[in-house]
């Protein structure tokens, strides 16, 4: 990704708005875009989902392979989340090696699914030693308009939870759902003109500073955290933001299962 | 391209896997606007293919070994998702990616005006959301239309479809398991204004007669498709 | 390219900007790149359009027009490209001891030399004067062969914009931003009590009050979704 620059006009635009408690497109501080989830949307992966809050599309597909457990855990199967922002999304997306802020993104995904225990490796097994499922996440963005890291969150445990065994299909036995014991939820919450919002388009992004993602299951248990950026919080700025994640983190896993009964 | 085994790809009645005859395109659809932060772009859905193309530019072209002085470049980048196939393709550099790509850019570097923006480049991405049979021709027929929704001056739009050949029976526009079990593959891409060509490969064996006949449902398949991507320009963005 | 009358954003049919024709049209018929227009001996090729053959050819998609006998086109998105004279703004993206390099939204970046800015600077304050990340409303002064511009803030209001905000807007819609005359300019000025000022490479700068600075990019979000909404409008 190429750094793109900061217009200092914009910054001070934005910290003048958020003195009045305003924000650039309207909104208010922890309104959120509009949301899209659509589920079983790739006819080749075997979990899938797409995406779409304002005008950042992002796409997750689940498939399967058959592993050889490793040796000192021979009950296991294995959990791969692979997240890529590929150039297509954005003009400050390039060819080439990941990028830093490509990596951390991929990583805070990978954390918020693994870390949360939805996905009980031990149930991927085949045969002990012999035979395991392996389950292999990708998460791509297909547009950027800000807030990547709760789109690919919210795409990569919707397209987990779509998803089926192929048992049939390597001859293993039946077709079953995969087991997904949790939904953990990802929010994130960028410092514009000096203090957070929820939701943070490109632009706010762009004029903004530090961002915190916050990645809560059912019953709000805490499951990952990070700080990205530069910048300094407090305790109380912490609260009231972790406090604003509980509701709409349950706001968004009820559009999670939605979708899967519309199915 | 291997044996049929117990494939077989077109019956005794001329009904092809898919319900098709041997000169039917699969069905089309194109959609421009898919990709909103980009300057232009479009959907293309084409049998069970799903193909998102994005243009970005003319910009400042870096590295600047790719620079040239009296033309823009095109930057192609044709990728396949990881979930695209029934095999997961693992992400990374990809030798088929990488010609697919050259040929592209060759491919619509022939009727874009590069010369008006010199020293610049201009980014074509390609996405294979899901694949089946002809990406690369259903990566140059998005383009187009993501280049024409770029505003990005043309002499022509780029039309590609590949014929070929199944059970010594000549085709239009091969699916799956004709593109997997076939005897030949003609990929053309053509500029239906004009009937011309920027984009010809060839795999397999065609008689004269078979070769003519596989050129000809290309030309033909063109017009359809063509007529497609005119209307998803002047419809709108859906 | 020999045997071509191409048709260059600065050689068409005489309107100011990138954009192509504003003002009355005669029934606007979308055209796809590739298109026929009709016969060269007959017509002139104005914006987005190339005789070939004998033939007149859509360069572009967009609203096809003809306006005493030269066919243009006004697409969907043009691409801005600097001519001399034109009003820009620009952001500073780097310097030098004695130059700027500004972000004019073209292919190319644009300079500022240190003796065409707003003052000198000692040797090493080039930054204490304009700054990375700064915003400055200047004029394309030249343009070389290969596209690289020489921008000048010696001019009669050209200077660093320190407050208010910049919108982007396609160049194209400049036309309908400013409307007849400048009508719909002056108007937007008055009713959102703004300094509103278009630069030729779609950059708009709007300045005053914040509660003004909000209407007034209210109107233009609703300017941009009228002008979507009707590109698609025509005989198809």
């Amino acid at each position: 990704m190429s750094i793109p620059l900061v217009p200092s006009l914009l910054r001070a635009h934005l910290a003048e708005l958020a003195a009045e408690d305003k924000r650039h497109d309207g909104r208010d501080r922890f309104e959120a875009r509009d949301v899209e989830l659509e589920i079983n949307c790739l006819p080749r992966a075997e979990g899938s989902a797409r995406v779409r809050m304002g005008d950042t599309i992002v796409l997750a597909g689940v498939k399967f392979q058959i592993m050889t457990p490793y040796p000192d855990r021979p009950n296991e199967g294995g959990l791969m989340c692979s997240a890529e922002v590929r150039p297509v999304a954005g003009r400050n997306w390039e060819a080439g090696p990941p990028s830093a802020e490509s990596i951390e993104l991929g990583r805070v995904v990978d954390r918020g699914i693994r870390e949360s225990g939805c996905i009980n490796t031990e149930d991927l097994c085949i045969i002990p030693g012999e035979k395991a499922w392996q389950v292999i996440l990708d998460v791509f963005a297909i547009s950027d308009d800000g807030n990547l890291f709760d789109a690919f969150g919210l795409a990569a445990i919707a397209a987990l939870r779509s998803a089926t065994v192929p048992a049939e299909r390597f001859e293993v036995g039946e077709d079953m759902p995969l087991e997904v014991s949790k939904t953990p939820i990802m929010c994130s919450y960028h410092k514009v003109g000096g203090r957070f919002v929820y939701d943070a388009d490109k632009r706010e992004e762009l004029g903004g500073d530090e961002r915190i993602h916050i990645t809560l299951g059912d019953d709000d248990h805490v499951h990952s955290l990070q700080k990205g950026l530069k910048g300094i919080f407090t305790a109380a700025e912490f609260a009231e933001i972790n406090n604003e994640a509980r509701s709409r983190c349950a706001e968004l896993r009820d559009l999670v299962n939605n979708a899967l009964e519309g199915e | 391209m291997g044996g049929y085994g117990d494939v077989q790809c077109i019956d005794e009645n001329g009904i092809r896997l898919d319900g098709r005859t041997k000169d039917e395109v699969r069905p089309v659809h194109i959609e421009t606007g898919v990709v909103p932060v980009a300057d232009g772009s479009a959907r293309m859905t084409w049998g069970l293919n799903d193909v998102i193309a994005a243009v970005y530019g003319p910009m400042e072209a870096h590295p600047r070994k790719i620079q040239r002085q009296d033309r823009a470049v095109l930057d192609v980048r044709y990728n396949m998702a990881p979930f695209s196939t029934t095999d997961r393709i693992r992400p990374g550099f990809n030798r088929r990616s990488r010609e697919i790509s050259k040929v592209t850019a060759e491919a619509l570097e022939s009727v874009v005006l590069t010369e008006l923006y010199p020293r610049s480049k201009i980014r074509v991405e390609i996405e294979i959301i899901c694949a089946e049979a002809g990406t690369r021709c259903a990566g140059i027929t998005a383009a187009s239309v993501a280049l024409a929704h770029a505003g990005i001056p043309m002499t022509d739009m780029v039309v590609s479809v590949a014929s070929g050949k199944v059970h010594d029976i000549v085709v239009c526009d091969l699916n799956k398991e004709e593109d997997n079990y076939g005897e030949a593959d003609l990929p053309m891409g053509i500029l239906p204004n004009t009937g011309e060509l920027v984009f010809l490969q060839m795999d397999g064996d065609l008689s004269p007669e078979q070769f003519q006949e596989a050129w000809d449902y290309n030309m033909e398949a063109a017009k359809v498709i063509h007529e497609e991507m005119v209307r998803a320009l002047k419809g709108g963005d859906e | 390219m020999k045997g071509r009358s191409v048709a260059r954003p600065d050689n068409m049919s005489g309107d100011k900007g990138a954009g192509g024709p504003r003002g009355s049209r005669q029934a606007p018929l979308l055209v796809a790149p590739g298109d026929d227009l009709g016969d060269s001996g007959e017509l002139e090729a104005g914006h987005g359009v190339l005789a070939i053959n004998g033939r007149l050819r859509a360069l572009k998609q967009g609203r096809m027009s003809n306006r005493d006998g030269t066919v243009s086109i006004e697409p969907r998105r043009t691409a801005y490209v600097p001519r001399p004279s034109d009003l820009v703004i620009g952001y500073i993206e780097g310097c030098t001891s004695n130059i700027w390099f500004i972000d004019i939204g073209a292919p190319f970046n644009a300079i500022l030399p240190m003796s065409l800015g707003p003052s000198k600077a000692e040797f090493g304050g080039i930054r204490k004067i304009l700054d990375i990340g700064d915003a400055i409303l200047c004029r394309v002064q030249e343009v070389e062969e290969n596209h690289s511009s020489v921008v000048t803030m010696k001019g009669m209001g050209l200077r660093a914009i320190r407050a208010g905000s910049v919108e982007d807007i396609d160049p194209h819609l400049l036309g309908r931003l400013i409307g007849r005359g400048g009508n719909n300019l002056r108007q937007l000025k008055e009713d959102t009590e703004c300094r509103v000022i278009a630069g030729d490479n779609g950059r708009v700068w709007l300045d005053g009050d914040l509660s003004g600075i909000i209407d007034a990019r209210d109107r233009l979000n609703a300017l941009l979704t009228e002008a979507k909404v009707e590109e698609y409008r025509g005989d198809a």
